[in-house]
């Protein structure tokens, strides 16, 4: 384990050039290039504001500048399906790659996720100037930046990995994988503010609800940069239990994910 | 390909590559189930067989050792290389390298048709395992090797098939591996830049470093290598001499061609028995003998007009007789179904040695091949000596004074 972990860092400089190459190929032959990474997420919050917060009224529910709200939420859960359905297929997809060259595999993998990563970062920017120019109140909360972003990593590394080795072996994970995110994606408060679930659900269905480790990430980015206790107290909710079984998680399930991976490793090439 | 001059080269006893009892089997599933429905509803099949590509190979490259692996088709030769680079990991046995590896299985793998040639060039060589720092030192005598010019700044997509092998073989090879693992590669490029290659790989012998090399050339593996590996169906058949191996390979080659099928399978020859004067099937005759090929055959679908028929090769592959049923005057209107047919020699004319036979169905007109097992099989026969060739004819001597 120490040797692999140590060949991966060795490794350092494909994981960034193959993120780079990533980064580059994206957008290469569009005229617009980079500007796509924050139209994807516009329209989205488009048609989510349109829905949710002019005909069903959201903002009424507590919820100043719902805009932000959607956003704080949409671009890390577009940066965890984003990096987790890439991830997913990312040895599938490099078989020819796989078959002819030696290198730690887990380097494709990851560097779909911090591919993904980056886009993040650039539309995070971009929505922090936003807030700025609107005059939307923020915290020093925003210095809990990183620490959220490394936990964002581990969790959606740890799921990349685990998935993407059992999706050599049985392509169904992909299938699966895509229907997973569509029901997750309503299962964590991005839309709606947490009020909704502790309001409306029975108490044990809550509960449930609060297993889920996207929301607790969620809710933390909403803390960071929408601020939610002052400009939107029913998108509040403070959980430290919550959040540290979240951490918990997130870490067992990087070692479990990269146990697994190379465990199974080997017979990559023989199955892809 | 002209044999050339190799360096002087410090021999080392100090392993590059060590190989003990390796051994590597694929499981080949008889259908791919890939599903987990598939896989539910077959929970209790084991739906594959166990194929040992490898089998015991216990090998030690010395460092600045030049080794090819020669073999047939099929003999192990890219899973033996595979192994050494990490791709694949062996079922059992270890492996251990010393040094750095490029690895060249495929000529520009891992090129992304979206980059130039420049940008690739570092996305490739740190795939292989490079760093940056290192590939900026040499990334002029890279491009320069690959005769690429101003090309390197475009688009690899855009590249003709001979520019993509110059830049990935360019990258490879001036990364200046300690091992440099080749599997075939030579043989693409125009001669001038074969030459250029050889040359090149001469130098890193000369500099020490340790080349393994898969190839079908003979040539090649004689010409530049210290040892020469042959495998045959996963086993270490021989190790040591390249000319001492490499004479011994043509001479199993000889004996055992590969024998090859084709055909449209519209007809199939399922089995082809050599039958002796008693109906039993045979290997060796003698001059003389009768000898019955009898050829069972299936028509998938009603054929008409089909002809059969049958020849005998000597080891060089020269045709020393052959016929078949539209040359005996025989037509067949139609075949369907299961069938046998009996080509039956009463007295065999051929004399020592080992003959290799054809059997093929084609359409009359010859342009529709349905079925052909080109040299599968052969037999041996024995004549008591009193003539040479293939023939055995009456030949009447006498002697008159004049």
């Amino acid at each position: 384990m120490k040797e692999k972990l140590r060949r991966l860092f060795e490794y350092r400089e494909l994981l960034f050039n193959l993120t780079r190459k990533e980064v580059k190929v994206k957008y290469k032959n569009s005229f617009l290039g980079f500007i796509w990474s924050l139209v994807t997420p516009l329209m989205m919050l488009v048609v989510y504001y349109v829905a949710f917060g002019i005909i069903f009224k959201m903002q009424r529910a507590d919820m100043q500048y719902y805009a932000f709200y959607l956003m704080a939420g949409i671009l890390p859960w577009n940066f965890m399906a984003i990096g987790l359905m890439m991830g997913v297929g990312s040895l599938v997809g490099n078989a020819n790659l796989m078959k002819k060259v030696y290198f730690p595999r887990e380097t494709l993998t990851l560097s779909y996720i911090g591919s993904a990563a980056f886009h993040f970062l650039l539309q995070e920017m971009v929505l922090i100037i936003f807030m700025l120019i609107f005059q939307v109140p923020m915290t020093w909360w925003i210095f809990a930046f990183p620490l959220v972003l490394l936990l964002q990593m581990t969790f959606v590394a740890g799921l990349s990995l685990l998935l993407a080795t059992l999706n050599v072996f049985y392509r169904d994970v992909m299938h699966f994988t895509e229907i997973l995110l569509m029901a997750w994606f309503w299962m964590t408060p991005i839309i709606y503010p947490i009020s909704f679930i502790s309001d409306n659900l029975p108490a044990w269905a809550a509960k449930l609800y609060m297993l889920n480790p996207m929301t607790h990430i969620i809710l933390l980015w909403q803390r960071i940069v929408y601020n939610s206790p002052v400009n939107g107290p029913a998108a509040y909710y403070w959980s430290p239990w919550g959040l540290l079984g979240t951490v918990v998680f997130s870490i067992a399930l990087l070692v479990i994910g990269y146990n697994t991976f190379h465990r199974l490793e080997g017979r990559f090439v023989e199955f892809i | 390909m002209a044999p050339r001059e190799i360096g002087i080269r410090t021999k080392s006893e100090i392993p590059a590559i060590e190989l003990r009892g390796v051994s590597k089997n694929f499981r080949l599933y008889r259908d791919a189930n890939y599903s987990l429905k598939e896989k539910v509803i077959n929970f209790n099949k084991r739906g594959y067989d166990l194929f040992w590509a490898l089998q015991g190979i216990d090998l030690t490259i010395n460092k600045g050792e030049t080794v090819s692996i020669i073999g047939p088709n099929g003999s192990g030769k890219s899973t033996l290389l595979r192994i050494m680079t990490r791709i694949m990991s062996p079922t059992e046995g270890m492996i251990t390298t010393h040094g750095t590896i490029a690895a060249m299985l495929e000529l520009g793998a891992g090129f992304h048709p979206d980059l130039t040639g420049r940008e690739n060039i570092y996305l490739n060589a740190s795939i292989l395992g490079f760093k940056r720092r290192v590939i900026a030192g040499i990334i002029d005598e890279i491009i320069a090797f690959s005769e690429l010019g101003p090309f390197v700044e475009n688009q690899v997509k855009n590249y003709s098939t001979g520019m993509y092998v110059r830049l990935g073989f360019s990258v490879a090879i001036n990364l200046n591996p300690d091992i440099l693992l080749v599997d075939e590669v030579l043989a693409v490029g125009d001669e001038a830049y074969q030459t250029k290659c050889l040359n090149r790989i001469a130098r890193m012998q000369q500099e020490g470093k340790t080349i393994v090399l898969v190839t079908h050339s003979a040539g090649i593996a004689e010409s530049i290598s210290d040892r020469v590996l042959w495998l045959e169906k996963g086993v270490q058949k021989m190790l040591g001499d390249p000319h001492e191996v490499i004479d011994s390979y043509h001479e199993a080659m000889r004996q055992h061609p590969e024998g090859s099928e084709f055909g449209t399978r519209d007809i199939v020859i399922n089995r082809v028995e050599l039958l002796d004067g008693e109906g039993k099937e045979a290997e060796e005759f003698e001059t003389g003998d009768s000898l019955t090929l009898r050829m069972h055959y299936e028509a998938v679908k009603p054929v008409d007009d089909p002809v059969f028929g049958f020849g005998f090769y000597d080891p060089m592959g020269f045709m020393v007789y052959g016929t078949n049923t539209r040359l005996r005057g025989i037509d067949i209107a139609r075949v369907d179904g299961k069938n046998c047919m009996d080509f039956r020699v009463p007295s065999l004319a051929l004399l020592d040695g080992r003959y290799y036979v054809s059997v093929a169905a084609h359409s009359r007109d010859g342009t529709i091949n349905y079925h052909w097992l080109d040299k599968r099989f052969y037999f041996e026969v024995h004549s008591p000596g009193r003539e040479e060739g293939y023939f055995a004819m009456e030949c009447d001597i006498s002697m008159t004074p004049e």
